[in-house]
């Protein structure tokens, strides 16, 4: 399960994700995003309440850097510790902006 | 190749440089008698020629001698004899003017005195009867001249009958003198004055008167001409009175020309009877006895040996004889005159007499000389031939040895390099026409041809025992993989279980061994286990053991107690055991339930069992008779009871009886404390420890017996499986980290472990959801588990879709900036991060995938 958030304040867009984010709820936020990011140049990730993510979470994560390496900045804040080791093994820290 | 010499190597260069040595040594050995042989010849020569020079000089000095002896003592004699004649003759003559005077004398005085007349000078040159007298006598009144007047025509004819005869005469005792003359002149002095004769006084008169008789006088110089003379005069006396004396006187220059004509080596001598020398050549001069100075001769003819020596020759004729006169040798004959008493003695000297010889031998000593000359000459040149034909009969036997040792190593090299080619390429070696010398080279070239036909065929023969050797052995290498693979070799046997881990090996000692071992599920709470020892080994054995395992495990599986399973492949075995063979066995069945095994022994060797927390130790169980021998065997069963973590450890006697090189046996202690070695570990690391324990105390010693090995490690029963299987679609996700999620719970996971595993599931399920029946549907069952010591979870993802180890895939780099990156594989790989063990298999059909996290 995964909830999801969204502030829009002049460009920057604000997501806050809640519950998981796996191969099942990855799609959700991949369509959020798709729809908002276009407009948006600075992309901050509220990771407060994901429980974890999987690779495909991650793989939505990497899309949206990508984008927003060409329009602005992203910013992932309140990541846990098991996400954060996540992050870790799969080199993604060094990817991330992480707050 | 070897290096070749610079001309000759091997047998060529001995043989030429024993064809050498011989050739030296025998040409040593000609030089050497060649040599003792010139010497010798030039010894014999000199001594030959000494010889022969001596023997010339004694024959010629022989010849000489007997030559000279004759031929001189001939003339001598003759010379004395002629001589002599001249003297008889005129003897006769003057005996018959005796006879005529003393006839005249006796008749004086019936005679009328005759007519006589001086020399008239007028008349010179003209033989007449002159008158000559005394100083003071009157010859007109001479009473005998008258009558000695009739005599003068014998006087006359006397005087003209022989050139020889000088005078022919009668001297009277008056003082006158009658005689027959061709000289007048001289009878006057240059006045005209007759010149008075002393006829009394002549030394013919005088020797007739006193000698009364014949006689002869001495070589006389003529009163007048002072030619020499002798005369012969006889006294006429009549009755007892002398009248006169008759004598003629002969001119002696005939005998002085015959001495003068002696040359200056011979002389010849005239001796008187008084051994005086009367006449004597010497350098052309004639000596007069009486009226000549004694020459040198006639002192040497006074001593003794010559005085001997005119004796004899006035006695009879002397040989030859050689006597020294005046320093010089001479060899002497002599002859008698008997007329006058005189001797002939005619001298030679040695040295006239021995010049020929010495001419001789100087002539032979040069033509010896020259002779020794050309002797030497030519033996020099004989020795420099000789020498010339040694060096090339040298140099000729040197080339003829090297041709004929050539000819007799060529083939010997030929062969060489044909057996060298054939030792490399495999070429047979061939009898070819340069070996048939007909010598020992032929004979070992055949030997060579034979021999090699013999390896050719050897070689054959081999290959082809090794090509069958090498079929029974691929045949035999077949089977003992087919042994092998009749026995369970795929650890573990049974993924499924927990329950129970088992892991065993067998090498045998040969290709086919006729141990075994085996284990099987009879139902899901029972396992067979077997370890058997067929008696004998290699491929009888190995069928026996076949037929042994598929009888246990027949018999087993109908649901027999191992007693009965053992009795029954007794009896089935012992009906066709005509080999008797024997078979050793060793049943064991657990219910994996209660940990209960129920076991039976036929004369195996005993198991080892290692209780929970325990120590290895031997189970002497009771043992039955061994499989094959003897019908109707009884075996009985026994229990032994395993707990959790117990370990069953059974074995053939390879095990015990692995013997090193010392002899010593492994033995069942040594195995039972390589076992008790380990603290834990799985039954395949039991196994390898006694193994390298094994190996250990072998060491070199080969490995008689099979070695067959088997370790059950018994965890007992597990806890009911909770597992779920739903379809493989994404889906499903929620439902199976919901059941793992409640079973995590219930064993109090961590909370991180368990987000990480939910992590792990969505990786893992999503990658079956997508992948696993492509198109199609199928479904998954993830099974959950708990296990101890580690205490983990363990979750087994199955599915019966495509074949596929996601564990192959490589892992993503994760060091790439995020324009880079690419998503595959990232998912496995945060599942091998984040979990403790992650293994996959695929059997029998179906994937499995077990990932396991210590909690």
């Amino acid at each position: 399960m995964l909830n999801i958030g969204k502030s829009l304040e002049d460009l920057t867009l604000t997501v806050t994700l809640e519950g998981r984010l796996d191969t099942t709820t990855a799609s959700q936020l991949e369509e959020e995003l798709r729809d908002s990011l276009p407009n948006v140049t600075k992309l901050v990730l509220d990771m407060s309440k994901l429980e974890y993510i999987s690779s495909a979470g991650l793989r939505v994560l990497l899309s949206a850097q990508k984008v927003m390496n060409t329009q602005g900045e992203m910013k992932l804040l309140h990541v846990n510790d098991v996400v954060m080791e996540i992050f870790e093994v799969t080199g993604f820290t060094d990817i991330l902006t992480i707050e | 190749m070897k290096k070749r010499g610079v001309f000759f190597r091997g047998v060529q260069r001995k043989t030429v440089a024993l064809v050498l040595a011989l050739m030296l040594a025998m040409l040593a050995l000609f030089a050497v008698v060649s040599m003792y042989r010139t010497r010798t010849l030039t010894r014999i020569v000199g001594e030959t020629r000494t010889a022969q020079q001596e023997s010339i000089t004694r024959i010629s000095e022989d010849t000489m001698h007997s030559a000279l002896e004759s031929s001189l003592v001939n003339i001598t004699t003759l010379q004395a004899k002629l001589a002599d004649q001249n003297f008889t003759e005129l003897g006769d003559n003057v005996r018959m003017l005796q006879s005529l005077a003393r006839k005249i004398f006796e008749n004086r005085d019936s005679l009328e005195p005759a007519p006589f007349s001086l020399p008239d000078p007028a008349m010179d040159g003209v033989p007449t009867v002159q008158v000559l007298c005394e100083e003071g006598v009157d010859y007109a009144s001479s009473e005998y001249l008258g009558i000695a007047a009739h005599m003068s025509d014998t006087l006359l004819a006397l005087f003209q009958s022989s050139d020889k005869i000088d005078g022919c005469y009668i001297g009277l005792a008056d003082g006158t003198h009658l005689g027959a003359d061709d000289q007048s002149r001289n009878r006057y002095d240059e006045q005209g004055n007759r010149i008075p004769f002393a006829v009394r006084e002549r030394p013919w008169y005088v020797g007739a008167a006193e000698t009364g008789d014949l006689f002869f006088s001495g070589i006389e110089r003529d009163a007048f001409s002072g030619d020499l003379y002798v005369f012969c005069s006889a006294p006429v006396t009549v009755d007892g009175e002398l009248f006169g004396v008759v004598g003629m006187d002969i001119r002696l220059n005939d005998l002085g020309s015959f001495v003068s004509s002696a040359s200056r080596q011979s002389m010849i001598y005239i001796i008187n009877r008084d051994t005086q020398v009367i006449l004597c050549s010497e350098e052309g001069r004639i000596f007069s006895g009486k009226d000549t100075d004694m020459s040198l001769i006639l002192k040497d003819l006074g001593s003794g040996e010559i005085t001997d020596f005119a004796e004899s020759a006035l006695r009879l004729p002397t040989p030859l004889e050689s006597l020294a006169l005046g320093g010089r040798e001479y060899y002497l004959t002599g002859a008698p005159m008997p007329s006058v008493g005189w001797a002939v003695i005619i001298a030679v000297d040695k040295e006239l007499i021995e010049q020929p010889t010495l001419q001789m031998l100087a002539e032979y000593d040069s033509i010896n000389d020259v002779a020794s000359r050309e002797f030497a000459e030519g033996t020099s040149k004989m020795n420099k031939s000789v020498l010339m034909l040694v060096i090339m009969f040298l140099l000729y036997s040197t080339f003829a040895a090297i041709v004929a040792a050539g000819r007799i190593v060529r083939p010997i090299e030929e062969m060489t390099r044909s057996i060298r080619r054939s030792s490399e390429t495999g070429e047979l070696f061939e009898m070819r026409d340069i070996y048939r010398t007909n010598d020992e080279i032929q004979i070992l070239a055949e030997s060579f041809d034979d021999l090699s036909k013999k390896t050719r065929k050897y070689i054959e023969d081999i290959t082809d025992i090794t090509r069958e050797k090498e079929r029974i052995g691929t045949e035999l290498e077949l089977a003992s993989k087919i042994q092998s693979d009749m026995l369970p070799n795929i650890f573990p046997p049974f993924p499924y279980r927990t329950d129970m881990n088992i892991f065993a090996s067998m090498e045998p000692a040969k290709e086919v061994g006729g141990d075994f071992y085996d284990f099987f599920l009879l139902d899901e709470d029972h396992l067979g286990l077997v370890m058997a020892d067929v008696s004998g080994k290699g491929v009888p054995a190995a069928l026996f053991m076949m037929i042994s395992k598929i009888l246990v495990q027949n018999y087993a599986l109908t649901g027999r107690s191992p007693r009965e399973v053992l009795e029954a492949v007794n009896q089935q075995i012992c009906k066709n055991n005509r080999e008797e063979m024997f078979i050793t066995v060793w049943l064991g069945i657990l219910d994996l339930k209660t940990g209960r095994m129920t076991a039976s022994n036929a004369g195996h060797e005993y198991p080892v069992l290692c209780r929970s927390g325990g120590k290895f130790e031997l189970v002497r169980d009771k043992h039955g008779f061994v499989i094959g021998g003897m019908d109707g065997a009884r075996y009985t069963n026994y229990e032994m009871e395993l707990q959790k973590g117990s370990r069953l450890f059974v074995y053939t006697d390879g095990v015990p009886e692995a013997t090193n090189a010392a002899g010593e046996l492994f033995g069942t202690e040594r195995m039972i404390a390589a076992l008790n070695s380990r603290e834990s570990g799985t039954p395949e690391e039991y196994l390898r420890t006694v193994r390298m324990a094994i190996n250990d105390f072998v060491g070199d010693a080969p490995q008689f017996d099979d070695i067959t090995m088997l370790c059950l490690e018994y965890i007992g029963p597990e806890k009911p499986v909770r597992e779920i299987t739903v379809p493989a679609v994404v889906d499903s996700i929620p439902e199976v980290t919901d059941f793992v999620n409640a079973e995590l719970e219930a064993v109090g996971c961590p909370m991180k472990a368990q987000i990480q595993i939910d992590v792990a599931i969505d990786e893992v399920f999503s990658n079956i959801a997508n992948y696993a029946y492509g198109a199609g549907t199928g479904e998954a069952t993830v099974r959950f588990e708990t296990m101890d010591a580690p205490k983990s979870v363990r979750l087994t993802f199955i599915d019966t879709g495509v074949a596929y180890n996601p564990l192959e895939a490589p892992d993503p780099d994760v060091t790439l900036a995020a324009d880079e990156r690419q998503m595959g594989g990232l998912g496995v790989y945060l599942v091998k991060k984040t979990m403790d063990d992650v293994s996959y298999e695929h059997v029998d059909g179906r994937n499995i995938l077990r990932i396991t996290k210590n909690i």
